[in-house]
């Protein structure tokens, strides 16, 4: 082995030693501390107590109350998706076919407030939607309404305002897709007598669902960990997961709040393979 | 059915940029409540802003913050980009999905996982945990930038440079940085921009008196109420972004930024 080689090697184990060296004591130790807290019981005096136990999930799952809150973040989750899958193809279908240039433009403008602190953007809704926010205003000065309509602190103003927070995602990843179709396929479509909801539906839909899966894949768990809007948005009463893992921290119930971080991390898995399921975006691909 | 999509795509624009507007347009506001139309404009809420101690102090932890965070996540993820960019196989699909995942991971997880660990090591400062979290958070984005720049960069003049028998460091210096920096600076500043936003890691590693900007924003909005100096704040941060991001069309350009 020339010396050359040997400082080769030496060079990109240099190179990796310091991302896996933060990679490992950072984030994976961290993650397996935190399922070792939350198979113990709790503790007044240590973090948690000496005996391992399964007594946190039982808990969870056994509770109604924790089931309640599992179902509304479903739900809430579902809701988000929907609506973001609408508002997005949408956005994203009119947009695809303009000029490189504008389509550049309009995604920027889009994805400068991703660059916004959560906290600013569930505060520009907070001053939006309460009881004398512009909305109401407007409303009441067109004659719409003859009281303020309440808004705040409602099941349908967070899931509305997370919406909205992770819309620009969702539009950018089927934008993209959608702008790489080969026109050709459409027309080849048309030629063949397809109508347009044909040439959609076996065409366009096909080819831009690894757009949409990675979309929704985004989507969903940036809203499972959006404690911030939920809290200013929904009120104290209106609970997510997120919000439980938050309290029971505050309360220092330490194995409790790790266990109901794996209950979250579990609902990110199985949603976003079930996503990935039913969108396959993998065989579109293939087909290339 | 045209015309429904364009009203939609209208809304769509509406329901992201209205927030924001808003919350930009009443920081200028003279009246103590925000009405509309705004009366007039002043700057009497920077100045409360800036008057209040706990707020100016948000402010300045957040920067240094955001500074010190994205300065270590670029050394390290400039490291982890270059590693991964040209390697195929298992243990690097392995060795990226490692490096990405925090892009995707409920970042409210690892605050509570690291709070857990500072806790179990004995303790550890407020502004070091901080920093921790937020090189975790913002490493990712410079991995996938600096890997996008190198597999951009044509391998034949990295060969060269070997073939010269530049070494390693050499070859780096001499080829491969002039080429990729627009991505080291790209992801760097990514990095800061979301260290000076970042919220759910930060919930779980502030203490009493070491409070992030956003935090800051969040403990007023829900302890006092119709404070217009919280659309102060807001709009600072704002402005922040918008000079940083300014600076990067400048030195960078954004439709790469986009494309990424």
């Amino acid at each position: 082995m020339t010396k050359l080689v040997m400082t080769r090697r030496l060079a990109s184990f240099a190179l990796l030693a310091p991302p896996l060296f933060v990679s490992i004591i950072f984030f994976i130790v961290p993650l397996g501390l935190l399922f070792w807290v939350s198979i113990h019981g709790s503790s007044s005096s240590e973090l948690y107590s000496d005996q391992i136990t399964a007594e946190n999930y039982i808990a969870i799952i056994s509770d109604s109350f924790y089931l309640t809150i599992v179902q509304r973040t479903l739900g809430a989750g579902a809701t988000i998706l929907a609506l973001c899958l609408v508002f997005g193809y949408a956005t994203a279908y009119v947009l695809a076919p303009l000029s490189p240039r504008a389509r550049l433009w309009l995604l920027l403008l889009l994805s400068l407030p991703l660059l916004v602190s959560n906290v600013v953007r569930a505060y520009g809704w907070l001053t939006l939607l309460g009881r004398q926010g512009l909305v109401n205003v407007v409303l009441q000065k067109a004659g719409a309404i003859d009281a303020p309509l309440v808004m705040l602190n409602t099941f349908q103003a967070v899931a509305f305002a997370l919406m909205t927070i992770m819309l620009p995602y969702m539009v950018i990843s089927i934008c993209n897709a959608l702008a790489t179709i080969d026109s050709y396929y459409r027309e080849a479509a048309q030629s063949l007598r397809a109508n347009p909801f044909q040439t959609f539906v076996h065409v366009t839909w096909p080819l831009s669902s690894p757009g949409v899966a990675s979309g929704m894949l985004l989507v969903f768990l940036m809203s499972l960990s959006a404690y911030v809007a939920i809290v200013l948005l929904g009120g104290p009463r209106m609970k997510l997961l997120v919000s439980l893992i938050f309290d029971s921290a505050a309360t220092f119930r330490w194995p409790l709040a790790a266990a109901m971080s794996f209950v979250l991390l579990a609902i990110a898995l199985v949603v976003c393979a079930l996503i990935l399921m039913v969108l396959r975006p993998q065989r579109v691909q293939g087909r290339g | 059915m045209h015309r429904l999509l364009v009203a939609m795509t209208v809304f769509t624009y509406l329901f992201i940029l209205l927030p924001i507007l808003v919350v930009v347009v009443s920081a200028f506001s003279p009246t103590e409540f925000f009405v509309f139309p705004p009366p007039g404009l002043s700057l009497r809420w920077f100045a409360t802003f800036f008057g209040t101690e706990s707020m100016r102090n948000a402010f300045t932890l957040s920067i240094q913050l955001a500074i010190v965070s994205s300065i270590l996540a670029t050394l390290v993820g400039t490291m982890g980009g270059l590693y991964i960019a040209r390697r195929r196989g298992l243990a690097a699909s392995i060795l990226q999905g490692i490096f990405l995942a925090p892009l995707v991971f409920p970042a409210i997880v690892l605050g509570l996982s690291l709070l857990l660990f500072f806790k179990l090591l004995g303790g550890m400062p407020a502004f070091t945990g901080l920093v921790i979290a937020h090189c975790v958070l913002g490493m990712p984005f410079v991995v996938r930038s600096v890997a996008a720049s190198v597999l951009a960069v044509d391998p034949v003049l990295e060969e060269a440079a070997q073939s010269l028998r530049a070494g390693p460091l050499r070859g780096f210096a001499l080829v491969t940085l002039p080429l990729i920096w627009p991505g080291i600076l790209a992801g760097g500043i990514f990095a800061f921009i979301l260290s000076f936003g970042e919220l759910n890691a930060a919930l779980f590693l502030t203490g009493p008196g070491i409070s992030t900007l956003p935090i800051e924003i969040f403990d007023y909005l829900q302890f006092s109420v119709g404070q217009l100096v919280i659309a102060a704040a807001s709009a600072l941060q704002i402005g922040l972004i918008l000079i940083v991001v300014f600076g990067l069309e400048r030195l960078v350009g954004l439709a790469r930024v986009v494309r990424s």
